[in-house]
């Protein structure tokens, strides 16, 4: 490496026993960075070149979606949806779904799934579930132009200042899906049946998450417990970002106390990772 | 003028052998088990019934590696060896004492490490040598090195699913060889490929040998300890048993076998 060349000094590598509480070495992923773009590299090549219409499923993924729940919930249930079309509003908060689900559950694989190679070499493991965000963000940005080209065509939403908003929201998102994948990641390591439950658990979370319905089809005095879910506020401010004031109102309190609980989601899960990084060649 | 590369201090390494049917990991059987197995446990005829068991793969183990010496690592199966060499790459981690390393190591434990079939030998390349810990620069620069040394100049953008055999180990073993490490954790790779291959790549270890790099060397050919490494530690029942040169230690261990 670089050090060697120089003949730099090279600051000693300890290795001790794990501690109790470990964050990762952010220092040393920043090293490994050309790993982590290699990696975002391998997930989108093996998907976008293997299968014929890689790079179709991601389109028709969302749009067969969406043809289902508009069926469903704009032509036959009619959920009211505050003058906004039934498509956009689902397809709206349905991209940011699939890019929380897509980075959970490829997260929450990122041990597991690469133990060949956790227990044949050395770099940072935090190193794989980050790369699923990165290779989830290009995904988005697919789906993200399908949502545009339905929103322009429509015509009555046009692109406003609150755009602005939208790279925070991604950030926000990312924290708190990669922080739940880290989660569910470290609990894979010793619950053998967290690989089945988890796909439940995401099921399951989608339907209290109000991508198919609006919070306000609720009974006032309990839409308060819709907040208790991030994602509840997550997705109503990127219905604000895109249908404007029809989507719902900014709660922006809401949004701030999701931050809150992203950064201490992503902390601890970073934490339970660490401790089951360190313990994952030694159980398989 | 020495300094040192490698220095062990007092390390154990603990696994916890289990005796009840559940395995390392946790099943939804065993977490229904689970109170059923505590109260049989707290009852005492069957307080014998021990749920787990400290096995010690390493015990006090302490050596220090100078700069530029190679040293193998022999002994029995189960004698640590791996372990060790798995606790100096850094794959695991030492359950007591400490290990600190002075230079950069790169540990070849499999050759082709991260290589995915359905990608192109160019960017396995990329792949296996970021897995490696080298830098994309560093990979870029010795790229056309890589390809050469493998032999596969023309199949190179092809997927390494339709490689045979003999190819797929050059391209991984190529990778390998070009790792510019100061310290090199070996876990008998050397016995890849055909012959002229084989020749070429003890020609390569000799080399990085020759430019002054530390190598650790784990086998179970005494032989291929003997040539490559001046000194020996033999390991045995996770302790070790002797430490010198070479020759002496592998002399003592092939008699230990005999008798």
């Amino acid at each position: 490496m670089e050090i060697l060349k120089k003949g730099k000094s090279f600051t000693p590598v300890v290795i001790t026993p794990p501690a109790r509480l470990e964050l990762p070495d952010f220092r040393e992923l920043w090293e490994y960075k050309g790993l982590l773009f290699f990696l975002v590299r391998r997930d989108i090549m093996l998907r976008f070149q293997q299968t014929v219409a890689g790079f179709l499923w991601i389109i028709f993924q969302p749009l067969i979606q969406m043809l289902i729940f508009y069926v469903l919930f704009g032509l036959l249930v009619q959920i009211p949806t505050n003058g906004v079309p039934y498509t956009l509003f689902f397809l709206s908060a349905f991209v940011v779904w699939q890019f929380f689900t897509q980075v959970v559950n490829n997260s929450a694989m990122s041990l597991v799934g690469n133990i060949g190679i956790i227990i044949k070499s050395y770099f940072p493991r935090l190193a794989l579930p980050l790369s699923t965000v990165a290779s989830a963000f290009v995904d988005f940005g697919v789906s993200f132009v399908v949502l545009m080209v339905f929103l322009l065509v429509n015509g009555g939403y046009p692109i406003t200042f609150r755009y602005l908003l939208l790279p925070i929201l991604l950030i926000l998102t990312a924290i708190f899906s990669s922080g739940v994948g880290l989660l569910f990641g470290a609990m894979m390591v010793v619950f053998r049946d967290m690989k089945n439950l988890l796909n439940f658990i995401v099921m399951i979370w989608m339907y209290v998450t109000p991508i198919m319905y609006p919070v306000s089809i609720a009974p006032e005095k309990y839409r308060i417990l819709f907040y208790i879910n991030p994602m509840t506020s997550l997705v109503d401010a990127y219905r604000w970002v895109f249908l404007g004031d029809a989507g719902g109102l900014p709660r922006i309190n809401y949004l701030l106390i999701s931050l809150v609980v992203a950064v201490i989601i992503w902390l601890s899960g970073a934490i339970a990772f660490r401790a089951m990084e360190n313990k994952i060649a030694d159980v398989m | 003028m020495s300094r040192l590369a490698v220095k062990a201090e007092g390390i154990w390494k603990e696994y916890q052998i289990r005796h009840t049917l559940e395995g390392p990991q946790t099943s939804f059987k065993a977490v229904v088990n689970a109170p059923f197995n505590w109260l049989m446990r707290r009852s005492n005829k069957y307080a014998h019934i021990q749920r787990s068991e400290p096995f010690f793969a390493l015990k006090e183990v302490s050596f220090d590696v100078e700069h530029g010496e190679s040293v193998g690592l022999i002994g029995r199966n189960g004698a640590g060896k791996s372990t060790l060499l798995k606790m100096l790459s850094r794959i695991t981690r030492p359950s007591r004492g400490r290990i600190t390393i002075y230079e950069h190591v790169n540990s070849l434990l499999e050759v082709g490490t991260g290589f995915n079939v359905e990608l192109s030998g160019r960017d396995n390349i990329f792949l296996n040598g970021s897995f490696l810990g080298m830098r994309v620069s560093e990979i870029r620069q010795k790229f056309d090195e890589i390809v050469a040394f493998s032999e596969i100049e023309q199949f190179i953008d092809t997927p390494v699913k339709y490689y045979s055999s003999g190819m797929f180990v050059r391209l991984a073993f190529s990778v390998a060889v070009h790792l510019t490490p100061e310290i090199l954790l070996l876990d008998e790779v050397l016995a890849v490929g055909d012959s002229s291959f084989q020749h070429k790549s003890m020609a390569k270890m000799k080399e990085l040998l020759g430019s002054g790099a530390t190598i650790i060397f784990v086998s179970h050919n005494d032989r291929a300890v003997r040539d490559i490494c001046k000194r020996a530690i033999w390991l045995d029942k996770g302790e070790v048993r002797m430490d010198g040169l070479s020759v002496d230690v592998v002399e003592k261990y092939v008699e230990s076998l005999g008798g």
